[in-house]
């Protein structure tokens, strides 16, 4: 039964697939993005607005 | 109100306070079943049995219904705060506004290892069943389980990475596939629907309580198995569409399905498997259903099984990448890690670079530590914050008093189900000292030191005021 | 209340804390395990010679279901008699009580501080 070792590398490259796409692309987000755009997210944004409207 | 409707395709996520890419909010009720539910219900696969072998099969019984008063204390409690404070972060985001920044920071810290850890052991689980399969098939030799095990973390993360809604869409799927095999495996085999194998009576004769009333008590150390992580729902918080129905829904349905799969599994497994075969998950039943399943003589139940645990782990695995990274990424943006990590991704729209960081910290611990080691710092990590959130509802109530803020969800009978959560955590921590007391003071030895780093290092760059996000007025007493 | 304004970390600094961080993680798993501490052997105390199921004290269904999971009386004799040691010290236990409680007690109390501070800086003193 050879297919089990067959699998075995698949799920090898697999990883790697899947691990270098997600570092590619976080790569590619970094560089093409500023650092204030990528960390601008705030808590309790829906609560802040909720408030202004109802002053507004 | 009608000037701008959060959920609408241009708006969502971004807010007056100058967020320019925020989380999505795209999830609905379902959505938060399959993520509190999907968590847990491998602890019905696999890992709920060290119960049995902590007290016998009664013991297992009775620490399923109490771990199950603890854990309906815990989905009440959760739903009042959560539906009030809705953000990333779930519990920890509760502590900073209640509590205070070092009880967030080591809630925070609780919910990433309790998380980490369940997701390095379903990755094991995983890695088993395929090393299972193999010799089913035929395959002679050992097969090498590392690869199943990486590529379990990677493929999870790397679905987590590109979106939130098809990550949960996926798990929902799966968990009900699981969901129903427990179901299917209960009607085919109590007599329901033809001819039943339960023998309860035989199987526990001269076995009802092997360790007398001691093992009882030991035994709730791996009843909280049964439901852990069902708290994790709240983690969802900033993503559903509208958390002031979605989650307290979503929570209470999940505990309720879980109370029911629970009593399920403990009936069916009890009454099929001896219990000291049935009790040690190392060396007999690692997956009692699965097991269950075996003996029953069906082959059809058997495959729907085998897939019901595969499922579930990854179902379970991928809520917990998918938690673990919202607490990280959470106190990331408050600066209580460094904030490079409170990053949202333009494009998926995911807190893509916490769940890239915590994919190798979920590799060291599932290729490099025991399954029940790895299984008992997730309950650790665990009981800590059942812990805290009794002390976290009664400042709650006490700073916030009925009426002064709106409250989602109110949950019934307060103070009760506070002192009914503190007492039967009281009693965890005595099952856990019983196996596990060198563990368990390592891990509050832990706690304490970084802390310590919290207080005197890490706590000079966050912002005071600014960290209180919510629109509350002035909490009283202060 | 003067307004806190806290300093901006730079990336090595980041960096930094993050190894830190990581390292104490790490350490809090592998130390006792490495320390022989860890874990909760089951052990068997009073051992069978040529085990029969009767022996073992299981009646004939329990050995029925464990001849179907594939087991005789010797591979089983193990798995059926092993035990956990449930006891303890009075010392060991006031320890850990002491432990835990102290450890809350010091998150409320530094907690309770630090949150005076947010809340004054948030809501302006009186």
């Amino acid at each position: 039964m050879q297919t089990w070792n067959f699998l075995e590398y698949a799920a090898w490259g697999l990883s790697a697939l899947f691990g270098l796409h997600m570092l590619a692309d976080w790569l590619k987000t970094d560089s093409s993005y500023s650092e204030d755009v990528l960390t601008s997210s705030r808590e309790g944004e829906l609560e802040a607005m909720t408030e202004e409207s109802h002053k507004g | 109100m009608a000037d701008f409707d959060i959920t609408s395709g241009e708006r969502d996520g971004m807010g007056p306070h100058g967020t320019k890419v925020g989380l999505l909010r795209v999830l609905g009720p379902a959505h938060v079943w399959a993520l509190g539910v999907g968590i847990v219900l491998v602890g019905e696969y696999m890992g709920w049995n060290f119960a049995v072998g902590k007290g016998g099969a009664y013991a297992a019984l009775i620490a399923c219904w109490f771990a199950g008063i603890l854990y309906t204390c815990v989905a009440m409690i959760d739903s009042e705060v959560t539906s009030t404070v809705a953000a990333a972060g779930g519990q920890y985001t509760q502590a900073k506004h209640i509590v205070g920044p070092l009880m967030a920071f080591n809630v925070g810290l609780y919910l990433v290892f309790a998380y980490t850890m369940l997701e390095a052991a379903n990755a094991i689980t995983a890695g088993y069943l395929f090393s299972v399969v193999a010799t089913m098939s035929g395959f002679e030799g050992e097969l090498d389980q590392r690869p199943f095990i990486i590529l379990v973390i990677m493929f999870l993360a790397w679905l987590n990475y590109r979106g939130v809604l098809a990550t949960l869409t996926f798990n929902l799927v799966i968990t009900a596939i699981a969901f129903s095999a427990i179901l299917v495996l209960f009607l085919s085999t109590s007599g329901v629907l033809g001819g039943g194998i339960m023998q309860h009576a035989a199987l526990f004769e001269g076995h009802e309580l092997p360790y007398g009333w001691v093992g009882v008590l030991a035994a709730m150390h791996f009843g909280l198995w049964y439901y852990l992580g069902i708290e994790g729902t709240t983690q969802a918080a900033e993503e559903v569409r509208s958390p002031a129905r979605s989650l307290p829904f979503g929570t209470l349905a999940g505990i309720m399905t879980l109370l029911i799969a629970a009593t399920l599994t403990w009936y069916v497994c009890s009454g099929v498997l001896p219990w000291e075969f049935l009790g040690d998950g190392v060396n007999g039943s690692v997956a009692p259903l699965f097991d269950t399943a075996r003996l029953s003589g069906s082959n059809g139940l058997v495959w729907f099984l085998g897939f019901g645990t595969l499922f579930a782990t990854l179902a379970s695995a991928n809520g917990c990448i998918n938690d673990a990274s919202r607490a990280w990424f959470a106190m990331g943006r408050d600066k209580y890690l460094p904030a490079w990590f409170g990053a949202v991704h333009p494009k998926y729209r995911t807190p893509y670079r916490a769940i890239v960081f915590l994919v190798p910290i979920a590799l060291i611990f599932a290729l490099g530590a025991p399954l029940d080691q790895v299984i008992t710092f997730s309950i650790l990590s665990g009981l800590l914050e059942y812990t805290f959130m009794p002390l976290n509802i009664i400042l709650f109530r006490k700073k916030w008093p009925m009426g002064s803020i709106k409250r989602g969800y109110e949950h019934p009978f307060h103070p009760l189900p506070a002192i009914v959560l503190l007492s039967l955590c009281g009693i965890t921590f005595f099952a856990v000292f019983l196996g596990y007391g060198t563990q368990l003071v390592a891990m509050i030895g832990f706690y304490i030191v970084v802390s310590l780093w919290f207080h005197f290092r890490r706590y000079r760059f966050v912002d005071r005021g600014a960290q209180f996000t919510m629109p509350w007025p002035k909490p009283q007493g202060y | 209340m003067s307004h806190y304004v806290p300093p901006k970390q730079g990336k090595l600094s980041q960096l930094f804390d993050v190894i830190v961080l990581v390292a104490l993680t790490v350490g809090a798993l592998f130390v006792p395990l490495w320390l022989n501490m860890a874990g909760d052997a089951k052990e068997v105390t009073t051992p069978v010679e040529n085990p029969t199921w009767e022996s073992l004290g299981q009646n004939a269904v329990q050995a029925g279901q464990y001849e179907a999971l594939g087991y005789t009386p010797e591979t089983a004799h193990d798995l059926i008699l092993a035990r956990f040691d449930y006891s303890f010290t009075t010392g060991a236990l006031i320890t850990m009580i002491v432990v835990i409680v102290a450890y809350y007690f010091l998150m409320l109390k530094f907690s309770e501080a630090e949150y005076r501070e947010v809340i004054s800086e948030k809501f302006g003193q009186k």
